[in-house]
């Protein structure tokens, strides 16, 4: 069935993601959920900046007497960074968490190094092996589903919380936030904290054991979440944020430089974002991304159009990364060929634990937890 | 006068990369491909690439993984580890490897004399692991720091260098990995014994520990592993290197 | 199209790399009928002077390279031993060079050093463009590139010398006459330096 072309009005969602649907002047629904969601969670005026104060001095309160206040994930990217840039500012004693999956480009290595240096923060990495990674994350690659990334999101998960635990911390700060990364259709994403998802996709598709990758089971979840009490901060959502003044900001204050890319500081997901999705799932990431920028007012639809026409990647690049990430990967020219036109899968068509979680995080919501 | 060298030296071992303390206790680092990569971006002035236990496994040098890693590399690469005759350096060279280092075979004067004839002796590197002796002096080592040769380090850098050999690393086993500075003593004795440029290695923590090892310890070069690998007290994993105008500043004093 | 000549001495994996990063193509080749054909050559190499010549000469290939390199002027980068077969002979060892220059190779205790200097030179140093050719124009200010060798250059006239460099004292560390081209050190190893001196001779 041919589903005819249309693009919102308002944004720049389209039919490339199957589940949108649009009203009678054209509007998709993600533009009406994001309104609902921010004037939901995001506060405005005096009543965010209580709010923002109030969350500091809580973190502060929670951390005397310890080692650290708050944990921050450092990625290398614009989110991570800034919170990480804010939590040295305002003197928070954060002990930054780095995950290495074995694709940090320079970029990224070298801004973490500035800030940590530049803030005397301690750095705690976990250096996944390489190993067990590659072959988790080219089981995913084989079973053609979409979310690839999930493999290194649930590891950062997991790492975290027992970081955390270890050092008996309360807060996770993170750079999750609605004003750049509000909209993102089902489809395209899935639950980075599934782990028997991964376990059933890595038992179709790959070889070597599992004895060390990170990971969170369901009891894990819930015991972090709802015993331990681990509280997950999106600061971000605190501040008036805005992601071209983030940039410039981190630049002059600490010599951090971008990458051109949501999430570029990895080459592994520049590879996939710019090429893997548009190319072999029909989708470009950048839409949801500058889809939100247009309802958080950072850009305007035009710009967001203009965006969307240059291409995502040079072809040198691309076959510089194509090259880079066979290699790595130790597969041929023609099996990555061979799975590049396999048809995609949705995640649903392997086993999970989506249900659980979903009712989980049901349950924490409507008791504010 | 040309530039002092600062070498980040890479171990591997199974199928990564370690860090080691005084030859022991091995740390998982990370993919190599991805570090030459990374350490490639950063322009770093050369790299040493060494399969710890490549003789000790009694094997050949994993050749398609070496070619892999070096692919990644803009700068010269010397690779030890397994090399035990002319094929084995043919190879090695063959894979776009500038030096071939010799650590297991360093005592092999024959097999060092043959590859310099064929590939000239500035491809030829001799890694000698040194070690205190109790009573004072040094013993020279072979095989992670397994075999004594039973030869003060001055003594075996001469005969090494008139087998052929055109450099030398001189590595100190008590001080590798502890990144509390050079032994600046051994690479002194070691530098004026012989006319080959010098590699000072084991014990790097800090800038001024660089600025040492060539000052006063008279070493054309410095190489550290730790030291460009782990950050801070927690001796977190997270690749640095110091930026080259800093270098430039730090030696600029050395002749 | 480039090729890149291999007579059995060389380190013709990295200058490969090389130019597929700047996004162009090279062959690898020891057969005379395809180097007739280039449009642009390299010849590499690393070690001992006669263990190269002799390669070269078992080749085969030192008529065709004449042919092209002397009669046809086809452009030719020597790297490191590379160049120094271009010259006459070397103190190194006895085999006659391919003598496309009018130049020597000398080992480095000969230099008239006013400093003590370690053999061999190692590492990176400096390089001074003397001569306008389309292969030194516009590289980096203070271009420095990998040295790895204990003898050096020694060019009897001052105008075919492309390239100076200082260790102990100033050596020739290029060469240049017409189409031929000789570079003491490894460009393919030299990082973005290096990789401005291959755009520059792919564009020649």
């Amino acid at each position: 069935m041919n589903i005819e072309y249309q693009i919102c009005t308002k944004t720049v969602m389209d039919t490339s993601d199957p589940d949108i649907r649009f009203d009678e002047q054209g509007i998709c629904n993600y533009y009406y959920e994001y309104q609902e969601k921010a004037s939901r969670i995001l506060l405005q005026g005096d009543a965010r900046e209580q709010a923002f104060k109030s969350i500091i001095s809580g973190i502060k309160e929670a951390g005397k007497g310890k080692q650290y206040d708050c944990l921050i994930g450092l990625s290398g990217g614009v989110d991570s960074s800034y919170i990480a840039y804010m939590a040295g500012e305002m003197g928070l004693r954060a002990l930054i968490v780095h995950f290495d999956n074995g694709w940090n480009s320079e970029l990224a290595v070298s801004n973490i190094e500035k800030l940590v240096n530049k803030y005397h923060f301690d750095l705690h990495t976990l250096v996944v092996d390489w190993q067990e990674f590659k072959d988790i994350q080219l089981s995913f690659f084989k079973s053609s589903v979409p979310n690839i990334e999930v493999v290194t999101d649930h590891a950062i998960i997991a790492t975290l919380y027992r970081i955390a635990q270890k050092y008996d911390i309360k807060h996770l700060i993170s750079g999750s936030n609605i004003v750049t990364e509000g909209i993102l259709p089902n489809s395209w994403g899935y639950d980075a904290s599934d782990f028997s998802h991964i376990k059933a996709i890595h038992k179709r598709f790959g070889s070597v054991p599992i004895k060390t990758f990170p990971h969170l089971t369901l009891f894990g979840y819930f015991y972090y979440n709802f015993i331990r009490k681990v509280k997950k901060v999106n600061i971000l959502n605190y501040i008036d944020y805005n992601k071209s003044d983030a940039i410039k900001e981190l630049a002059e204050k600490v010599g951090w430089q971008y990458y051109g890319g949501k999430h570029f500081e990895s080459i592994f997901t520049q590879f996939f974002q710019a090429h893997v999705l548009p190319q072999k799932f029909g989708f470009d990431k950048r839409r949801a991304h500058l889809s939100t920028l247009i309802c958080s007012g950072q850009t305007t639809r035009d710009e967001a159009l203009k965006e969307l026409t240059q291409p995502l990647y040079s072809e040198q690049s691309l076959k510089e990364h194509i090259e880079y990430v066979t290699k790595k990967w130790g597969i041929t020219q023609q099996d990555y060929e061979r799975i590049m036109n396999s048809p995609p899968k949705l995640h649903e068509d392997y086993p999970s634990n989506k249900k659980w979680i979903e009712l989980a995080l049901k349950y924490k919501r409507k008791f504010r937890l | 006068m040309n530039l002092v060298r600062v070498i980040p030296t890479l171990l591997l071992k199974g199928e990564g990369l370690v860090k080691t303390e005084n030859f022991r206790n091995p740390v998982y680092v990370g993919d190599p491909i991805n570090a030459v990569r990374i350490f490639n971006e950063k322009e770093v002035d050369e790299l040493v690439l060494l399969d710890i236990t490549a003789s000790s496994e009694k094997r050949e040098p994993k050749f398609n993984w070496i070619k892999d890693i070096v692919s990644e590399s803009f700068m010269p690469i010397g690779y030890g580890g397994g090399i035990a005759n002319v094929e084995h350096a043919k190879k090695i060279f063959d894979l776009g490897v500038e030096k071939i280092i010799l650590n297991s075979s360093s005592d092999n004067f024959a097999l060092i004399t043959d590859l310099a004839n064929i590939y000239g002796s500035q491809s030829v590197v001799v890694c000698m692991d040194v070690r205190k002796r109790l009573l004072g002096g040094y013993t020279t080592y072979k095989l992670n720091g397994t075999i004594n040769l039973k030869q003060n380090p001055e003594k075996f850098a001469q005969q090494v260098v008139n087998a052929g050999a055109g450099e030398l690393i001189v590595q100190s086993i008590d001080r590798e990995g502890t990144m509390k500075g050079f032994d600046i003593d051994l690479i002194k004795q070691v530098a004026s014994a012989v006319n080959v440029p010098i590699v000072a290695s084991g014990g790097a923590g800090t800038i001024e520990d660089l600025y040492e090892a060539i000052t006063f310890g008279h070493a054309s070069a410095v190489t550290a592993g730790s030291f460009f690998v782990f950050k801070g007290k927690h001796r977190a994993v997270l690749i640095n290197y110091p930026k080259q105008s800093d270098l430039k500043n730090l030696f600029s004093t050395h002749k | 199209m480039i090729s890149i000549i291999d007579y059995g001495a060389g380190n013709i994996g990295s200058i490969v790399n090389m130019i597929r990063k700047i996004g162009m193509n090279s062959q690898i080749t020891s057969d005379p009928d395809t180097i007739l054909k280039a449009k642009k050559l390299i010849l590499p190499g690393v070690g001992h002077f006669d263990y190269g010549m002799n390669k070269l000469i078992e080749s085969g290939l030192i008529d065709v390279l004449n042919k092209k390199v002397l009669i046809e002027k086809c452009p030719i980068l020597g790297i490191c031993l590379g160049a120094q077969l271009m010259t006459q002979r070397s103190d190194e060892g006895v085999v006659k060079g391919l003598g496309w220059f009018d130049a020597e190779v000398k080992y480095f205790s000969t230099i008239d050093s006013n400093v003590p200097i370690r053999i061999p030179h190692m590492g990176w140093n400096y390089v001074e463009v003397v001569k306008d050719t389309p292969l030194s124009s516009d590289l980096y200010e203070e271009s420095r590139y990998y040295f790895v060798h204990s003898y050096y250059m020694q060019a009897r006239n001052e105008s075919d010398i492309l390239f100076k460099t200082n260790y102990g004292n100033v050596f020739a560390s290029g060469l240049n006459r017409d189409n031929i081209y000789a570079v003491q050190f490894h460009p393919e190893k030299s990082h973005k330096f290096g990789l401005k001196l291959f755009q520059n001779f792919l564009k020649l």
